[in-house]
């Protein structure tokens, strides 16, 4: 009877996770779906009508530069990109990319088509790359990054949409994405089938931008070292391939907040994963930790 | 203190909730550009609306609103017949229109028409040119010398004119543009998503024009239809000459052409801009005037 009540438990808490995610979905398509529609000079009443680009808080870190320099926003950015990325910090500061686990609109999407995925492959599911290629791929995005920031700073414009898998999928019908974007948003697609959340893994700026603060987050992931039975059920349940069962803070820059690891889901024992305050734990550099925590590394530390 | 799903859910979608309300209790939420023209800083009309900051992303509402005048004059000038049309779709129309190279009715052409009919100043690019019919409404209703107006009418379009007749002495200029409404057969499909009309575009022949030397055509008079039009395309400046200073020149493309920053201060009065700012927009900002520096400029380059 105890196990049943704790496998209700564990159900209710991450349907909270799933009905924040749809809420965000639905509130980001229908915004970008009005935003869209008064371009083509179509408002219709009740239904927020902002642009993507207007809500998405890349938009203003990439902006941030151009804005220092020039004293202009990149064009089709908005101050209101401005004020969600200074939102996601504070979250990021907090909590670690809690934005691409709980927020992100093309997370979750990837997230729908993964439990098709995993329908079709079973156990195999996001196995399939493997771990040397994975580890390498990984840093991908930070590539990504750069050249972004680099080519929106040259040109002022927002470089990245017609490569945006993101922005074509809410975009779709409106005749302003790019043959790139379409030929991306295919390649998510079919690798979704495969990998869990291949975008935000190997090409998501934002995600590499966010991921950083998992290497200085005040509430973070913390295995309970005594209590952990080594089932590895964590490491089956991260979408994002980490070993949480051999840490004693996930401390890896790819960690997207999810819970999914933690004792309330996937953790058979309770107490032992958590999501803690983790005072003292901060990283002096990228890959390495203060004294305090030993010599560890970026993909899960022990 | 341990975090879980229900009080982290909550957190974020308060903290979203509270940081967003919070951005628009304090008026920094913008989801987009303010529709209301910078005002010109220095002169005759400081203090006046600046037809140079006439955006892509206004509606002919939004332009007459900022501009004090009948929205239908504009709608009349253009063609259009939806107020709350964005002006940009000009561009996507006309620019798919082929017009002849070196020349296009975009949203330029709307801070010129606007600059005629209130009499405010407005340096065109050298590339921008009127439809005929705005230049009927600037004839009647334009508060600028009629100097000027005749200038813009050496150099306007009209849809459906006999090749090689000059603009000002063709026929009736608006009454064949097809209706925009999208439902006509065989409608082009620019039409369907504007409200402005795709017309045929036929070059007349252009008198010398001191205002618009920078662009006069050179190639023959041909007659295009448009192809069917992007919608909401922005301007990217391709296809600028080099060498030739426009609205949208950077002072890093004025750099990569040759001149130095002291060449480009001493045109300036002492002052660069940033090398991704356009020098239209940073004269604007610091209320100089765009025309007289881009005259400076174009005398260096040309001197090379």
């Amino acid at each position: 009877m105890k196990a049943k009540t704790a496998g209700l438990g564990k159900k209710s808490g991450r349907k909270a996770r799933r009905i924040v995610q749809i809420v965000f979905f639905v509130i980001v398509a229908v915004t970008a779906t009005g935003g869209a529609l008064k371009e083509k000079g179509i408002t219709i009443p009740v239904i927020p009508d902002a642009s993507l680009h207007s809500i998405c808080p890349f938009g203003g870190v990439v902006s941030i530069w151009q804005l220092l320099n020039v004293g202009t926003l990149v064009k089709k950015v908005h101050e209101s990109s401005l004020v969600l990325a200074g939102i996601a910090l504070v979250l990021a500061l907090l909590f670690g990319p809690v934005i691409c686990g709980w927020v992100c609109p093309f997370g979750t999407f990837q997230e729908w088509l993964a439990a098709l995925g995993r329908k079709i492959f079973r156990k195999k599911y996001n196995t399939f790359v493997p771990t040397k290629l994975d580890k390498v791929l990984r840093y991908l995005r930070y590539l990504v990054l750069a050249w972004v920031s680099y080519m929106t700073a040259v040109t002022g414009k927002l470089i990245f949409q017609d490569y945006d898998p993101y922005f074509t999928l809410f975009n779709l019908w409106t005749g302003e994405v790019a043959v790139t974007g379409y030929i991306a948003l295919a390649l998510v697609v079919a690798l979704s089938l495969f990998v869990e959340r291949p975008f935000c893994k190997y090409a998501c700026p934002y995600g590499a931008v966010l991921g950083i603060f998992n290497l200085f987050r005040i509430f973070g992931i913390k295995r309970n070292a005594p209590t952990c039975i080594s089932c590895k059920a964590c490491d089956r349940a991260c979408p994002m391939n980490i070993q949480v069962s051999t840490a004693k803070v996930v401390r890896d820059h790819q960690c997207i907040s999810c819970l999914e690891c933690s004792s309330e889901a996937a953790c058979p024992v309770p107490a032992t994963v958590d999501m803690l305050a983790l005072p003292g734990q901060v990283k002096d550099t990228f890959g390495q930790e203060t004294a305090k925590a030993g010599k560890k590394n970026l993909g899960g530390e022990k | 203190m341990k975090i879980t799903y229900k009080p982290l859910g909550v957190f974020v979608v308060v903290l979203l909730a509270a940081g967003i309300g919070g951005a628009k209790l304090v008026g920094l939420w913008k989801t987009e550009s303010t529709k209301q023209p910078v005002a010109i800083r220095e002169g005759e009309f400081a203090g006046m609306p600046n037809p140079l900051d006439i955006r892509g992303s206004y509606t002919w509402d939004d332009v007459a609103r900022a501009f004090n005048f009948d929205v239908e004059l504009a709608l009349k000038a253009f063609g259009a017949s939806d107020p709350t049309t964005k002006v940009n779709t000009l561009e996507s129309i006309y620019g798919e229109a082929s017009l002849p190279e070196g020349t296009e009715i975009g949203t330029d052409a709307v801070r010129l028409f606007v600059s005629l009919l209130t009499g405010l100043p407005h340096a065109p690019e050298g590339s921008t040119i009127l439809p005929f019919s705005a230049i009927e409404v600037l004839r009647t209703e334009g508060k600028a010398s009629s100097e000027f107006i005749e200038e813009a009418a050496a150099r306007a379009y009209t849809p459906g004119a006999v090749q090689g007749v000059p603009a000002t002495k063709s026929a009736e200029p608006a009454t064949d543009i097809p209706p925009a409404t999208g439902d006509s057969p065989g409608a082009p499909a620019a039409t369907k998503t504007s409200a402005v009309a795709a017309p045929k575009i036929v070059q007349a022949d252009l008198p010398a024009s001191p205002v618009f030397d920078a662009a006069t055509p050179t190639t023959s008079t041909t007659v295009h239809t448009p192809s069917p039009a992007k919608s909401g395309g922005e301007s990217t400046g391709e296809g600028a000459v080099p060498g030739t200073i426009t609205g949208k020149t950077t002072f890093k493309e004025i750099k990569t052409w040759g001149l130095s920053e002291d060449q480009i201060k001493s045109t300036t009065g002492g002052e660069i801009g940033h090398d991704l700012a356009a020098i239209r927009d940073w004269a604007s900002s610091k209320g100089l005037s765009f025309s007289e520096i881009k005259a400076r400029l174009q005398a260096l380059l040309d001197a090379r």
